[in-house]
């Protein structure tokens, strides 16, 4: 369990700095599906089965797909130099660690209390169910949520005549 | 012993991550994948405080799969709106769009 | 289960819908304005079926993560009363930019349901769904002028931003959740009303601070407004401008009214900064803009100032103050753009400048810029000065002579920027000669927005009564 856990948090950590840095988008591109799939390891940890496989499904299955499908679409000039930073680079790396640094501290500093002793109820079936009975309205609407998304993307994507 | 905090400190680290990608980057598809950084770091905290906090419910995992999709959506739209702009202008930087002044 | 509880929703949803579908079945209904004529009877029809919805008692849908209070019920009359204001601007205004003009009546249906969605989450997944339904529709809204390339960017400005900040928001939700194990805004308030405070509480405050100000425009979360209010169509920024704000005044009533109450300590302060801000870059940024659009952009920026002064005196006077103040501005803001939507389809322009002569080539517009433009001042025969008037002394009353000493001279700052609009359009000549063709929509739209401007200001009496009802009921 820790080992896995050093291992996964090692990898996701590591990829999504590779992402950050590398100034080859496909390159970051595929780092971060690498990563993706680390946070997948990530949840089977936590016993979140049935999110793992959502996160390599949509995550890396589309997400990441779909990511690199834009790069290669809109390539301009060298791939090599694709992925470069902007002008705010000192500011953009002053505020991350700032915030992590005051996150941190927040963290390490709350106590939460030990754990309830409850075992956990069936992953699949109480997801569905919240879906489903309690969240009805949300599930509803992210359904024409996307309806909008796919909408949009034709609206806009489709070549005027 | 691997505790809650762990998961917290990671996922702070990613989210971190994210917001300096989102900062600093030219492209705009990479400020995309910035984004999904942070939402990949909410999630992982969601995860965590339902399987140390509250695991009777599975409220925090229902929570991130509702931002999975949304993140779905998002990247789908914010793609498309890129390739239009990119067929038009043919650019992909952020600072190049200046016809409107931030 | 409670059906009439989702009765406005499933409405809109279904109108939209069909609208798309009559779209595929029939090519004129899109190319042609058939969609937008059924689209403002069927929000009519809403309009007159929501008078009927129960309002005085608090209504549930399946459990209490969906509530219909008469708080929620007026946001919704509200958000449908702009959503059939925006649709009539948009009939005449969109012909010259797409051939597609059925999705666009369908789409603001969906936005209309997100804001919907939004005045009735008592839960936070819900609220977040909601929020983002709106979002994305009105991304899509704004980029719909596709050969105008300031629409793209506009477009995608407000998508990247709105996604930065909801990531915000939903790294504060999920601090929250922790702290609580919950979501609705119930349990949450029961846990926090006992619990203590911890410093990942102050960075949910923070956080969810930042994501729901971004949605009001609250200084510092407000640079895309002017971008995206310039590079978007007029009508919907419109709708930007009052649904889109009025829906995210309705989440930060239920979240710092609700939820936080017990923590007033700790974002009262962070609030009052953000607002002396709000007030200051709004009110001195409009005094340099050249942009008709940008200076509204930057004039409702210094209103969510006004607005929040009721959010800090946080009393039931201040919540209604609010309410009262959400309708005056609906109505100068709608007279407002409807006068530029008229400016840009005979003259093709939104500048400021190109306002001058006005008079001469069309009285009636003129009339209606000056009934909106004097609202918004707060100037006395029109609403907007008992919006105001409301406003200050309550914040006054509880305690806050400073803040609202401040904001009474920046409104005479805003005054002297408005008359300065005024007097382009009243003086000056132009080189447009022949008359100004209003199309009879937008004629109507001015006209009722004019008159309901007048009319709130002079007989305000039933107006603030329901305000005063709704916030009665909601504390």
């Amino acid at each position: 369990m820790i080992i896995l856990f050093y291992l996964f948090s090692a990898i996701l950590l590591a990829f999504a700095l590779g992402t950050v840095i590398s100034t080859n988008l496909i390159h970051s591109a595929l780092l971060m599906m690498g990563s993706f799939f680390a946070v997948a390891g990530l949840y089977l940890l936590l016993q979140a089965d049935y999110l793992a496989m959502v996160q390599i499904l949509v995550y890396v299955g589309a997400i990441a797909i779909l990511l690199v499908f834009g790069v290669m679409l809109t390539r301009k000039g060298s791939i090599e130099e694709s992925n470069l930073p902007n002008r705010y680079k000192t500011i953009g790396l002053v505020t991350a660690l700032g915030l992590f640094g005051l996150l941190a501290r927040s963290i390490t500093y709350t106590r939460f209390p030990s754990p309830p002793l409850e075992s956990p109820p069936q992953n699949i079936i109480a997801i569905a169910q919240a879906f489903l009975l309690q969240y009805i309205v949300a599930f509803e609407a992210l359904g024409i949520l996307l309806l909008i998304a796919i909408l949009g993307a034709i609206l806009i994507g489709k070549e005027p005549k | 012993m691997i505790g809650l905090s762990h998961y917290l400190l990671v996922a702070a680290a990613l989210f971190c991550i994210g917001v300096y990608s989102v900062i600093t980057k030219k492209n705009a598809i990479a400020v995309l994948m910035g984004i999904e950084f942070m939402l990949n770091a909410i999630n992982i905290n969601l995860v965590a405080f339902n399987h140390f906090m509250a695991p009777s419910q599975v409220i925090g995992q229902v929570f991130a799969i509702f931002i999975i999709g949304v993140a779905a959506a998002e990247v789908s739209l914010g793609l498309a709106i890129i390739l239009s702009l990119y067929r038009q202008r043919h650019l992909v930087a952020i600072d190049e769009m200046d016809i409107l002044k931030w | 289960m409670n059906i009439s509880a989702v009765s406005l929703e499933l409405a809109s949803l279904s109108l939209g819908l069909l609208t798309i579908i009559l779209g595929l079945i029939f090519p004129s209904f899109r190319s042609k304005n058939t969609g937008g004529y059924l689209a403002i009877m069927g929000l009519i029809s809403m309009l007159i079926g929501s008078l009927y919805l129960p309002a005085s008692n608090t209504q549930t849908f399946i459990n209490t993560f969906y509530v219909q209070d008469s708080l929620a019920l007026f946001f919704k009359q509200l958000f449908i009363v702009v959503a059939i204001f925006v649709n009539a601007m948009s009939l005449r205004y969109l012909k010259p930019y797409t051939k597609n003009r059925g999705d666009y009546f369908a789409l603001t249906f969906f936005a209309l349901t997100g804001m919907m969605i939004m005045a009735s989450a008592a839960e936070f997944i819900t609220l977040y769904i909601g929020l983002e339904l709106m979002t994305f529709t009105f991304v899509l809204l704004t980029t719909y002028k596709k050969q105008d390339l300031k629409s793209g960017e506009a477009g995608l400005k407000y998508l990247l931003l709105s996604a930065i900040s909801s990531g915000v928001l939903l790294y504060g939700l999920s601090l929250i959740y922790g702290l609580t194990g919950k979501l609705d805004f119930s349990a949450i308030s029961t846990v926090f009303s006992i619990g203590s405070v911890s410093p990942l509480l102050v960075w949910a405050i923070i956080m969810v601070l930042s994501g729901l100000g971004f949605k009001i425009a609250l200084v510092p979360f407000h640079m895309w407004t002017p971008d995206v209010y310039e590079g978007a169509p007029t009508p919907i920024t419109a709708f930007l401008a009052v649904g889109s704000k009025a829906a995210g005044f309705v989440a930060f009533i239920r979240v710092f009214f609700h939820v936080f109450a017990p923590f007033t300590s700790i974002f009262m302060p962070l609030l009052i900064t953000l607002t002396v801000l709000t007030l200051l870059i709004g009110n001195l940024i409009a005094l340099a803009q050249t942009h008709l659009k940008r200076f509204l952009a930057y004039s409702s920026i210094a209103h969510v100032g006004y607005i929040l002064l009721g959010v800090i005196a946080y009393s039931k006077l201040g919540l209604s103050a609010i309410l009262f103040y959400l309708m005056l501005y609906l109505f100068a803001n709608i007279g407002a753009f409807a006068g530029v939507t008229a400016l840009v389809i005979n003259t093709g322009h939104d500048r400021i400048s190109d306002l001058a002569g006005l008079w001469k080539c069309s009285p009636f517009l003129s009339v209606i810029f000056l009934i909106s433009l004097l609202s918004l001042a707060g100037i006395p025969p029109t609403a907007g000065f008992i919006g105001k008037f409301y406003l200050f002394t309550e914040a006054i009353h509880q305690g806050y002579l400073w803040l609202a000493a401040l904001a009474l001279g920046l409104s005479l700052v805003a005054v002297y920027y408005y008359l300065m609009v005024i007097r382009t359009l009243l003086s000056g000549t132009s080189e447009e000669t022949q008359p100004f063709i209003i199309p009879f929509s937008l004629r109507l739209v001015m006209i009722v927005s004019a008159a309901m401007t007048i009319g709130i200001g002079i007989w305000p009496g039933p107006f603030t009564d329901l305000a005063l009802n709704i916030a009665q009921s909601f504390y």
